[in-house]
Protein backbone atom coordinates (compact mmCIF):
# COMPACT_ATOMS: atom_id res chain seq x y z
CA UNK A 1 0.00 0.00 0.00
CA UNK A 2 2.69 2.37 0.70
CA UNK A 3 4.72 1.50 -2.75
CA UNK A 4 1.48 2.51 -4.20
CA UNK A 5 1.28 5.56 -2.48
CA UNK A 6 5.01 6.46 -3.14
CA UNK A 7 4.22 5.68 -7.07
CA UNK A 8 1.41 7.69 -6.81
CA UNK A 9 3.11 10.51 -5.74
CA UNK A 10 5.73 10.03 -7.69
CA UNK A 11 3.51 9.68 -11.16
CA UNK A 12 1.45 12.70 -10.08
CA UNK A 13 4.46 14.80 -9.78
CA UNK A 14 6.69 13.27 -12.37
CA UNK A 15 3.41 14.11 -15.00
CA UNK A 16 2.71 17.72 -13.74
CA UNK A 17 3.93 19.65 -16.35
CA UNK A 18 2.97 23.53 -15.39
CA UNK A 19 4.26 26.22 -17.78
CA UNK A 20 7.32 25.63 -18.19
CA UNK A 21 9.50 28.78 -16.77
CA UNK A 22 12.58 29.72 -19.47
CA UNK A 23 14.60 30.34 -16.61
CA UNK A 24 17.68 32.70 -16.96
CA UNK A 25 17.04 32.98 -20.99
CA UNK A 26 16.64 36.60 -22.40
CA UNK A 27 17.16 38.43 -25.71
CA UNK A 28 19.28 42.09 -26.15
CA UNK A 29 18.29 44.04 -29.17
CA UNK A 30 20.88 46.50 -28.95
CA UNK A 31 20.63 48.30 -32.11
CA UNK A 32 18.64 49.66 -34.02
CA UNK A 33 16.94 50.93 -30.90
CA UNK A 34 13.47 50.87 -30.55
CA UNK A 35 11.67 53.44 -31.75
CA UNK A 36 14.49 54.34 -34.32
CA UNK A 37 14.04 55.68 -37.64
CA UNK A 38 15.77 53.71 -40.86
CA UNK A 39 16.28 54.69 -43.92
CA UNK A 40 14.49 52.80 -47.06
CA UNK A 41 17.64 52.21 -49.00
CA UNK A 42 19.60 51.23 -46.35
CA UNK A 43 19.30 47.56 -45.27
CA UNK A 44 19.14 47.08 -41.39
CA UNK A 45 21.37 45.55 -39.17
CA UNK A 46 20.55 43.80 -36.31
CA UNK A 47 22.71 43.71 -33.17
CA UNK A 48 21.98 40.98 -30.85
CA UNK A 49 22.39 38.61 -27.84
CA UNK A 50 20.61 35.86 -26.42
CA UNK A 51 20.50 33.54 -23.73
CA UNK A 52 18.97 30.60 -24.45
CA UNK A 53 18.16 29.11 -21.32
CA UNK A 54 17.81 25.46 -20.10
CA UNK A 55 14.49 25.55 -22.41
CA UNK A 56 15.79 27.24 -25.08
CA UNK A 57 17.31 25.89 -28.01
CA UNK A 58 17.95 29.12 -31.15
CA UNK A 59 16.20 32.04 -31.81
CA UNK A 60 13.82 33.28 -34.88
CA UNK A 61 13.34 36.43 -36.07
CA UNK A 62 9.83 37.96 -37.16
CA UNK A 63 9.39 41.32 -39.43
CA UNK A 64 5.21 42.38 -38.36
CA UNK A 65 4.81 38.52 -37.44
CA UNK A 66 6.45 37.11 -39.96
CA UNK A 67 9.44 34.41 -39.94
CA UNK A 68 12.34 35.76 -41.63
CA UNK A 69 14.90 33.77 -40.77
CA UNK A 70 16.87 31.83 -38.12
CA UNK A 71 19.40 32.92 -35.40
CA UNK A 72 21.84 30.17 -35.11
CA UNK A 73 23.94 32.26 -33.45
CA UNK A 74 23.73 33.48 -29.57
CA UNK A 75 25.10 36.96 -30.68
CA UNK A 76 25.71 38.49 -33.25
CA UNK A 77 24.55 40.54 -36.60
CA UNK A 78 21.60 39.46 -38.75
CA UNK A 79 21.24 41.98 -42.01
CA UNK A 80 17.57 42.33 -43.16
CA UNK A 81 16.72 43.27 -46.53
CA UNK A 82 15.63 46.33 -47.00
CA UNK A 83 12.15 47.27 -45.25
CA UNK A 84 9.16 48.91 -47.15
CA UNK A 85 8.23 52.69 -45.51
CA UNK A 86 6.42 52.69 -42.56
CA UNK A 87 6.36 50.92 -39.14
CA UNK A 88 7.40 47.98 -38.09
CA UNK A 89 7.70 45.52 -35.40
CA UNK A 90 11.21 43.64 -35.15
CA UNK A 91 11.30 40.26 -32.53
CA UNK A 92 13.73 37.98 -31.75
CA UNK A 93 12.04 34.69 -30.02
CA UNK A 94 13.76 32.19 -28.38
CA UNK A 95 12.66 28.70 -29.28
CA UNK A 96 12.79 25.35 -27.92
CA UNK A 97 14.06 22.10 -29.99
CA UNK A 98 10.75 22.10 -31.78
CA UNK A 99 10.51 25.71 -32.99
CA UNK A 100 8.27 26.19 -30.35
CA UNK A 101 8.53 30.01 -28.85
CA UNK A 102 9.55 29.92 -24.87
CA UNK A 103 8.30 33.04 -24.04
CA UNK A 104 11.08 34.85 -24.07
CA UNK A 105 11.66 37.41 -26.97
CA UNK A 106 12.58 41.29 -27.69
CA UNK A 107 10.65 43.14 -29.90
CA UNK A 108 11.69 46.70 -31.63
CA UNK A 109 9.34 48.93 -33.43
CA UNK A 110 11.25 51.05 -36.02
CA UNK A 111 9.82 53.39 -39.11
CA UNK A 112 11.61 53.45 -42.10
CA UNK A 113 10.88 56.87 -44.04
CA UNK B 1 17.06 14.23 -13.52
CA UNK B 2 15.38 13.40 -17.36
CA UNK B 3 13.32 16.44 -18.55
CA UNK B 4 9.69 15.01 -19.52
CA UNK B 5 9.21 17.70 -22.28
CA UNK B 6 12.98 16.32 -24.03
CA UNK B 7 12.36 12.70 -23.13
CA UNK B 8 8.61 13.64 -25.09
CA UNK B 9 10.06 14.78 -27.98
CA UNK B 10 13.01 12.18 -28.09
CA UNK B 11 10.15 9.02 -27.95
CA UNK B 12 8.04 10.90 -31.26
CA UNK B 13 11.61 11.01 -32.59
CA UNK B 14 12.16 7.41 -32.20
CA UNK B 15 9.39 6.92 -33.67
CA UNK B 16 8.63 8.90 -36.34
CA UNK B 17 12.88 7.96 -37.82
CA UNK B 18 11.24 3.97 -37.83
CA UNK B 19 8.42 5.06 -39.72
CA UNK B 20 11.02 7.04 -42.24
CA UNK B 21 12.71 3.64 -42.35
CA UNK B 22 9.72 1.49 -42.69
CA UNK B 23 8.19 4.03 -45.73
CA UNK B 24 11.49 4.34 -47.64
CA UNK B 25 13.59 0.88 -46.60
CA UNK B 26 10.00 -1.25 -47.29
CA UNK B 27 9.48 0.21 -50.55
CA UNK B 28 12.93 0.31 -51.96
CA UNK B 29 13.79 -3.72 -50.77
CA UNK B 30 10.24 -4.38 -52.65
CA UNK B 31 11.11 -2.47 -56.18
CA UNK B 32 14.58 -4.04 -55.63
CA UNK B 33 13.75 -7.53 -55.06
CA UNK B 34 10.91 -7.82 -56.93
CA UNK B 35 9.59 -9.89 -58.32
CA UNK B 36 8.64 -11.42 -54.76
CA UNK B 37 5.83 -13.82 -53.48
CA UNK B 38 2.64 -12.25 -53.01
CA UNK B 39 2.14 -13.32 -49.29
CA UNK B 40 5.94 -11.25 -48.78
CA UNK B 41 4.79 -8.63 -50.59
CA UNK B 42 1.53 -7.92 -48.53
CA UNK B 43 3.81 -7.91 -45.57
CA UNK B 44 5.70 -5.49 -46.68
CA UNK B 45 2.72 -3.75 -47.68
CA UNK B 46 1.24 -3.35 -43.89
CA UNK B 47 5.09 -2.66 -43.00
CA UNK B 48 4.82 0.88 -45.12
CA UNK B 49 1.31 1.64 -43.78
CA UNK B 50 2.12 1.28 -40.42
CA UNK B 51 4.98 3.37 -41.44
CA UNK B 52 3.15 6.08 -42.92
CA UNK B 53 0.80 5.63 -39.63
CA UNK B 54 4.14 6.15 -37.60
CA UNK B 55 4.75 9.39 -39.42
CA UNK B 56 1.30 10.66 -39.21
CA UNK B 57 0.89 10.07 -35.29
CA UNK B 58 4.33 10.84 -34.29
CA UNK B 59 4.50 14.10 -36.69
CA UNK B 60 1.39 15.17 -34.63
CA UNK B 61 2.92 14.22 -31.80
CA UNK B 62 5.59 16.83 -32.16
CA UNK B 63 3.06 19.02 -32.48
CA UNK B 64 0.89 18.46 -29.34
CA UNK B 65 4.32 18.38 -27.14
CA UNK B 66 4.57 21.59 -27.85
CA UNK B 67 1.18 22.64 -27.57
CA UNK B 68 0.87 20.58 -24.12
CA UNK B 69 4.06 22.59 -22.52
CA UNK B 70 3.96 25.88 -24.29
CA UNK B 71 -0.24 26.45 -25.24
CA UNK B 72 0.86 27.36 -29.24
CA UNK B 73 2.21 24.89 -32.04
CA UNK B 74 5.83 24.79 -33.58
CA UNK B 75 6.74 28.65 -34.91
CA UNK B 76 8.08 27.71 -38.61
CA UNK B 77 9.04 29.70 -41.76
CA UNK B 78 7.16 29.70 -44.98
CA UNK B 79 9.52 27.16 -46.41
CA UNK B 80 9.29 24.92 -43.60
CA UNK B 81 5.52 25.01 -43.71
CA UNK B 82 5.79 24.05 -47.99
CA UNK B 83 7.86 21.35 -46.88
CA UNK B 84 5.57 20.18 -43.72
CA UNK B 85 2.69 20.30 -46.65
CA UNK B 86 4.20 17.90 -48.87
CA UNK B 87 4.91 16.07 -46.14
CA UNK B 88 1.33 16.00 -45.11
CA UNK B 89 0.20 14.65 -48.75
CA UNK B 90 2.57 12.36 -49.16
CA UNK B 91 1.72 10.32 -46.37
CA UNK B 92 -1.79 10.61 -47.12
CA UNK B 93 -0.91 9.24 -51.16
CA UNK B 94 0.86 6.49 -49.27
CA UNK B 95 -1.66 5.64 -46.90
CA UNK B 96 -3.67 5.54 -49.95
CA UNK B 97 -1.17 3.56 -52.08
CA UNK B 98 -1.26 0.94 -48.99
CA UNK B 99 -5.05 0.42 -48.58
CA UNK B 100 -4.81 -0.02 -52.68
CA UNK B 101 -2.26 -2.35 -52.36
CA UNK B 102 -3.94 -4.41 -50.01
CA UNK B 103 -7.51 -3.90 -51.64
CA UNK B 104 -6.50 -4.78 -54.76
CA UNK B 105 -2.99 -6.32 -55.58
CA UNK B 106 -4.29 -9.95 -55.17
CA UNK B 107 -5.16 -9.38 -59.14
CA UNK B 108 -2.26 -7.39 -60.24
CA UNK B 109 0.66 -8.51 -62.54
CA UNK B 110 4.39 -8.43 -61.26
CA UNK B 111 5.15 -5.42 -63.30
CA UNK B 112 1.88 -3.55 -61.54
CA UNK B 113 3.07 -4.88 -58.62
CA UNK B 114 6.35 -3.17 -59.07
CA UNK B 115 4.99 0.16 -60.35
CA UNK B 116 3.04 0.62 -57.09
CA UNK B 117 6.39 -0.26 -55.02
CA UNK B 118 8.30 2.56 -57.41
CA UNK B 119 4.98 5.32 -56.18
CA UNK B 120 5.61 4.05 -52.62
CA UNK B 121 9.43 4.09 -53.05
CA UNK B 122 8.93 7.92 -54.82
CA UNK B 123 6.65 9.16 -51.83
CA UNK B 124 9.21 7.94 -48.97
CA UNK B 125 11.99 9.45 -50.73
CA UNK B 126 9.71 13.19 -51.25
CA UNK B 127 8.55 12.76 -47.68
CA UNK B 128 12.20 11.94 -46.19
CA UNK B 129 13.99 15.13 -48.44
CA UNK B 130 11.10 17.19 -47.18
CA UNK B 131 11.78 16.47 -43.65
CA UNK B 132 15.61 18.22 -44.28
CA UNK B 133 13.49 21.51 -45.39
CA UNK B 134 11.41 21.44 -42.60
CA UNK B 135 14.36 20.72 -40.09
CA UNK B 136 16.73 23.44 -41.20
CA UNK B 137 14.39 26.27 -42.77
CA UNK B 138 12.26 26.21 -39.65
Amino acid sequence: MRTLKSLAVLLAFGCYAPLVLADDASVTISSPADGAKLSKTAQTKINYEVMPGPKGDHTHLYVDDNEVGVLRQLKGTHTLESLAPGKHEICIKIVNKGHTPIGVQQCIKVSVE
Amino acid sequence: MIDLQDLGYAVVQVVHNFGAAAVVGGAAFMWYMAPQPASLQRKFAWLTGFGWGAQVLSGMGFGAISHYYYGKFPDIHDIAIAALVIKILCAMSGLAMVVLYLRYADGWADRQRRVAWQILFALGAIALSAAAFLRWFS
